[in-house]
């Protein structure tokens, strides 16, 4: 299995500088303040609204290369059509950590975006994603809710936005939250689960809650990327939405849907128990799970 | 999202990839413009082959093909083709098109790769086939790969002028079965294409159609679910299988969502059924507007039992006015579902 080496270390810190893409929209303002108060270092905002060029504080440029200074993480609020060419733009001008929240990218795009990601070093979360939240380090990239994300020793990462955010609060009820990533609902995502475990082994996080969903096989591979690289099974912890989904049938994620037998949850509880993962069947069991 | 066969093929021939000589017909044109479809259907030559124009597979089997080798032949089949629906769909018309005499066929798919993220191609020198079913009994004799060049030579052209066409079309499936070769060049006899629902900003040409996946109508249920977030919605649906319940659809309405979407929302699940269960959760969905929604929905239809579990900006007001609405409301999922169990007894909804 291919995985990108990263430099982990310098990820999702709190020395991160970040840009917001779409920053200035109703959606893209209102996370961008969040993610400011919680602590993230927004240092710039690039949007297509010619009439703006100052929002909280935050300067706003047409291209990123209009910014005197250094940016190496970027977020994106912008439609999905234009996210290909605010993708061009951050790597052009030395972004190396690209989350996209958008979501309805198309596929074919993010296929591009991946390759482009490939040849200049660049790492992407997305599309269609919550983003990162690193709760040690103050750090967001992301629209979650932070309440529900108080800092302990337990990562999560998740294919479902609501779902991360249901199962953090009830983690940061026991042990708490080391990390979050947010890899997407779509078919076609630039950090997959294995990437997502290469991440957390970078940082040092041993234990691991992973939200999968119906469709494809990304949690397996992930989970046996994961094991191979040294996590210990008993560390990590899957649960899974759409056991009673029907089959063929699209699940609001693009790619939440059953094409096959291997895109199951009855066949990805039973592979990842082979492996000696424990699942739990309600999203509040994770709460109780890493307390013997 | 699907589409038709004839619609393909119109795009492959414009993009110099060989396709049968082909007329649409359709009830409207044939009864507009019989002349003119007869002349064509008649320069077409015989034999002829048939085919509805339907969205569904297994066509074939369905009686949704037949040749024809005359013109009596040809109007003893259209008009029967044209009224008769495949597996329950109602076919846009019927596509004729000239035989094209061949010895052997082949199969070819282009498509997305999850696992691989990247294009991935099926050939195999046997066409005409269930592709998934052969490949598993015939490993040997299906090519899967990413790469072009792994593909035979002589067909590496073809195939390339394939993939360029997937790519500028924003398709997530091209399946040609079956292909032949015929004085050396290669046709395609059938064509299936999906496009990307995401991409029909810039793909004019694809028709838009309802291809929601937000509300799934779920069989013989009775517990309609709404929730903010794909996840969150299938993850109820699980809990109340697993506590005994047959959930009747899935209904996700996104974060942010405004009291239009929730009023709306409940007025599709209410054609269903009269008992709901919302699971709303979510950092910037204003309870107030969800609030809104519910009141306003129950004000209109107060016959409608509504479950609910609420938490985000704004839920202290929004309890507030849930209740001097009488609507009940909890914080916890599990409380919910297993509120939901109770039957509703009002008393576990206090605030």
């Amino acid at each position: 299995m291919k995985v990108l080496r990263r430099e982990v270390s310098k990820m999702f810190s709190r020395f991160n500088k970040v840009c917001v893409y779409g920053g200035t929209g109703k959606y893209g303002s209102y996370h961008m303040k969040k993610m400011i108060e919680y602590g993230t270092n927004v240092v710039c905002c690039v949007s297509k609204n010619k009439y703006i060029d100052k929002i909280d504080g935050i300067n706003v440029y047409q291209s990123l290369s209009e910014f005197n200074g250094e940016v190496d993480t970027a977020i994106f609020f912008v439609p999905a059509q234009n996210v290909l060419e605010a993708f061009t733009d951050a790597i052009e001008n030395g972004v190396k950590n690209v989350v996209i929240i958008t979501e309805h990218v198309p596929v074919h795009d993010s296929l591009k975006m991946l390759k482009l990601a490939k040849s200049n070093g660049v790492n992407i979360v997305g599309p269609n994603c919550p983003g990162v939240i690193h709760p040690h380090e103050n750090f967001k990239v992301g629209i979650m809710p932070e309440k529900y994300f108080r800092p302990g020793s337990v990562a999560i990462i998740s294919r479902s936005g609501t779902l991360m955010y249901e199962t953090a609060k009830h983690i940061s009820d026991g042990p708490g939250v080391s990390i979050a990533l947010g890899l997407g609902g779509d078919p076609i995502v630039g950090t997959n689960v294995a990437e997502g475990f290469e991440i957390l082994k970078g940082l040092g996080y041993e234990k691991v809650l992973l939200i999968g969903e119906i469709g494809g096989e990304d949690e397996i591979r992930g989970v046996e990327y994961a094991i191979k690289v040294g996590f210990s099974p008993e560390n990590i912890v899957a649960f899974f939405a759409g056991r009673h989904a029907p089959e063929g049938k699209r699940m609001g994620h693009a790619g939440a849907i059953i094409e096959g037998e291997r895109g199951k949850i009855s066949f990805k509880e039973f592979y990842l128990k082979q492996l000696g993962i424990r699942t739990v069947s309600f999203p509040w069991e994770v709460r109780n799970v890493w307390k013997s | 999202m699907k589409v038709h066969e004839y619609l393909a093929k119109d795009i492959l021939r414009s993009e110099g990839i060989r396709v049968p000589r082909s007329v649409l017909v359709t009830e409207e044109n044939l009864s507009t413009e019989k002349d003119l479809i007869v002349e064509s259907i008649e320069k077409l030559g015989f034999p002829q082959v048939l085919k509805s124009q339907v969205l569904v597979g297994g066509r074939m089997k369905a009686g949704g093909v037949k040749i024809v080798d005359n013109i009596e032949g040809f109007f003893k089949e259209i008009e029967r083709m044209l009224i008769t629906e495949i597996k329950g769909e109602k076919p846009y018309g019927v596509l004729v098109e000239e035989f094209i005499p061949h010895e052997s066929e082949r199969y070819l798919s282009i498509s997305i790769d999850r696992n691989l993220r990247d294009i991935a191609f099926v050939y195999s020198d046997v066409g005409g086939i269930d592709i998934e079913e052969y490949s598993r009994k015939h490993p040997d004799r299906v090519i899967k790969t990413h790469e072009l060049s792994e593909l035979p030579m002589e067909l590496q052209g073809f195939v390339g002028r394939l993939k360029d066409i997937f790519v500028r079309y924003d398709l997530t499936l091209l399946e040609i079965n079956p292909f032949v070769v015929r004085g050396g060049e290669y046709y395609a006899l059938d064509a299936v294409f999906h496009v990307d629902d995401s991409a029909l900003f810039r793909q004019l040409w694809a028709d838009e159609e309802e291809t929601e996946s937000h509300f799934v109508e779920l069989e013989d249920g009775n517990v309609g679910v709404i929730g903010c977030g794909a996840g969150i919605v299938m993850a109820t649906l699980d809990a109340l299988v697993e506590y005994g319940f047959k959930p009747a659809n899935f209904c996700d309405i996104g974060g942010g969502a405004t009291a239009k979407v929730v009023y709306d929302a409940l007025g599709r699940v209410y054609k269903i059924t009269n008992k709901v269960v919302l699971n709303i959760f979510g950092g910037i969905t204003d309870c107030v507007e969800i609030a809104n929604g519910i009141v306003r929905f129950k004000n209109d239809n107060p016959d409608i039992d509504i479950f609910l579990r609420l938490s985000g900006n704004n839920e202290i007001i929004a309890r507030e006015l849930l209740k001097n609405h009488g609507i009940c409301v909890v914080n916890d999922m599990k409380e919910l579902i297993e509120s939901f169990k109770k039957g509703g007894v009002k008393d576990v909804f206090k605030v």
